[in-house]
């Protein structure tokens, strides 16, 4: 009996998170249909562009700037086992832009983003303003999903080119101030070791990353339930969906990049 | 100038609406009247395109079953909570739809415009640069009145537009639905639970009951009819064939 109940919810979970899956990609084909159809919204464009872009900088910058002072320490602390701390500038900075910076970057404004766009889209469908836009000769996809997936795709490249130059300075204030590097030499190791692909990944890295904390924000949102409730709900799958798609997709973008 | 026929809406195990079929002529004003929750602003919907009926077709202004972007500039709603949009003010709000397109107005045609709405719902113009979360319950109603006749449209819906007014500025509600009506030769679905509005703004009002128009008949008729239903319903007893729980 309990065999056949736990057999059962586990079939059910499955197919709820696959019929979630189809839904989900569905919507992505629909906002990337609505994204090249004439007229773009430009002012909610602009309005998204500073909401996700510029006032994410102080959240994104201090992550940066703890992590990047947090990976030096430890990459003292492993390189001192083979001494090899001549390393640590490098190590760090390319930690930093490929991996640190758009990781953590992107679960940032996935807490901060991905559940204001779902909160805010779902009030204004349970408040009926879905409705009123559509009887007001304008469609909620084009006007709402699509300047903020535009915005945070276009401004997460430029929050993780930022991270990772705060990042690199954390590294560098501990190491010169902890480990007793030198400053002008850790920075020119920094950047002698530094290849573009490294910093050019991580923003392409970003830029995915942005388009999935939208994308769930919007999808929530949009397939809010009634009710405060069903805001609360929405909001914390949008969260809890950006936060997996930004972990699965770095993974697959790293294993693209960089393997072979 | 609106042509429902057989509409039927169910959620999950719930039959709603059940097969109503009505017309409202061009320039007539009907007023639909209802207990809590037997469908009426479903109804609006399912006219709208917002909701899509499971069977039936809905003909407004000449179009079958249509969207509600093509409706735009037919079709002006006033719905049941405002539905005011929070991020702009009051007069971007009013002059929403009109500030785009091909013909958009200017932004200081958009803002006399929507002053002059404001004035016909007796808002003052100080209200325009407010947001809706600084209105109070029946402001917002009125600014989303002034929304809804912005562009002059030939077809009003209306979703109680008295709820949680004073008794003075619904009369004013009821006179100015009145003359976009007559005046202006709208036509208008008006919901309501206001006999106010039934009495000043009805040349026929609708019974919605158990999923259908039980009783239509002029506003007059509807307050002398012996139809133990609508006595019940129109003079607001607990004794009747409507039962109390619902
Ligand atoms: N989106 C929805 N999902 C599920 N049920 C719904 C939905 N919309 C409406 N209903 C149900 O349909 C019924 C009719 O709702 P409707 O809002 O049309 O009532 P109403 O006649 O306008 O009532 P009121 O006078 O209180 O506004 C209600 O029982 C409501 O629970
Ligand atoms: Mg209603």
């Amino acid at each position: 009996m309990t065999v056949f109940a736990t057999l059962g919810a586990t079939g059910r979970a499955t197919a709820g998170i696959l019929g979630t899956m189809g839904r989900v990609i569905a919507f992505t084909g629909q906002a990337l249909m609505w994204t090249f159809r004439p007229p773009l919204h430009w002012r909610e464009l602009l309005v998204q562009l500073v909401q996700i872009g510029w006032l994410s900088l102080p959240v994104v910058g201090l992550t940066a700037l703890f992590t990047g002072g947090a990976l030096a320490l430890q990459i003292y602390a492993g390189s001192a086992r083979f001494s090899a701390e001549f390393a640590v500038p490098s190590i760090t900075a390319i930690g930093m832009v490929r991996e640190l910076g758009p990781v953590l970057g992107g679960l940032m404004v996935a807490a901060r983003v991905a559940s204001s766009i779902a909160a805010e889209i779902g009030t204004m469908k349970v408040s009926e303003q879905i409705d009123a836009l559509r009887t007001l000769a304008v469609e909620p996809m084009q006007y709402l999903t699509v300047p903020r997936l535009l915005a945070a795709t276009l401004a997460m490249p430029v929050l993780v080119a930022v991270g990772d130059a705060i990042g690199i300075l954390g590294g560098y204030a501990v190491g010169v101030s902890r480990l007793g590097f030198d400053g002008p030499t850790y920075l020119r190791n920094t950047l002698d070791f530094l290849e573009f692909w490294d910093v050019g990944s991580g923003m392409v890295k970003g830029a995915v990353f942005g388009f999935l904390v939208a994308l769930s924000g919007c999808y929530f949102g949009m397939h809010s339930g009634r009710g405060a409730q069903g805001v609360g709900e929405a909001t914390k799958s949008a969260v809890v969906l950006a936060s997996i798609l930004i972990l699965t997709a770095n993974y697959l973008l790293t294993e693209a990049f960089f393997s072979a | 100038m609106i042509r429902a026929r057989d509409i039927h809406k169910s959620f999950g195990a719930k039959k709603v609406l059940r097969g109503i079929s009505f017309e409202v002529e061009k320039g007539e004003s009907l007023v639909v009247i209802g207990g809590s929750g037997t469908g009426k602003s479903v109804l609006l919907k399912c006219l709208l395109g917002l909701e899509r009926a499971n069977a039936g077709t809905v003909e407004v202004a000449g179009l079958t079953d249509p969207k509600p972007q093509i409706l735009a500039a037919q079709v002006g709603m006033l719905f049941q909570g405002g539905a005011l949009f929070d991020s702009l003010p009051v007069w971007q709000n009013i002059a929403f739809r009109l500030m785009r397109g091909r013909a958009r107005l200017s932004h200081s045609d958009a803002q006399a415009l929507a002053i002059e709405k404001l004035a016909r719902v007796g808002l003052g113009p100080e209200t325009a640069h407010l947001f809706p979360a600084e209105l109070s319950g029946g402001m917002q109603k009125r600014v989303g009145l002034a929304r809804a006749i912005a562009g002059d449209p030939p077809v009003l819906f209306f979703d109680e537009p008295t709820a949680g007014l004073d008794p003075i500025m619904a009369a004013v509600i009821n006179a100015l639905i009145r003359e976009v009506v007559s005046d202006l030769g709208a036509t208008a679905v008006t919901i309501t639970h206001d006999m106010r509005t039934v009495h000043d703004v009805a040349d026929r009002v609708a019974m919605l009951h158990e999923g259908n128009f039980y009783w239509q008949g002029s506003a007059r008729e509807a307050f002398e009819t012996d139809d133990p239903v609508m006595r019940q319903f129109t003079q607001g007893l607990t004794e009747g064939p409507i039962p109390t729980l619902r």
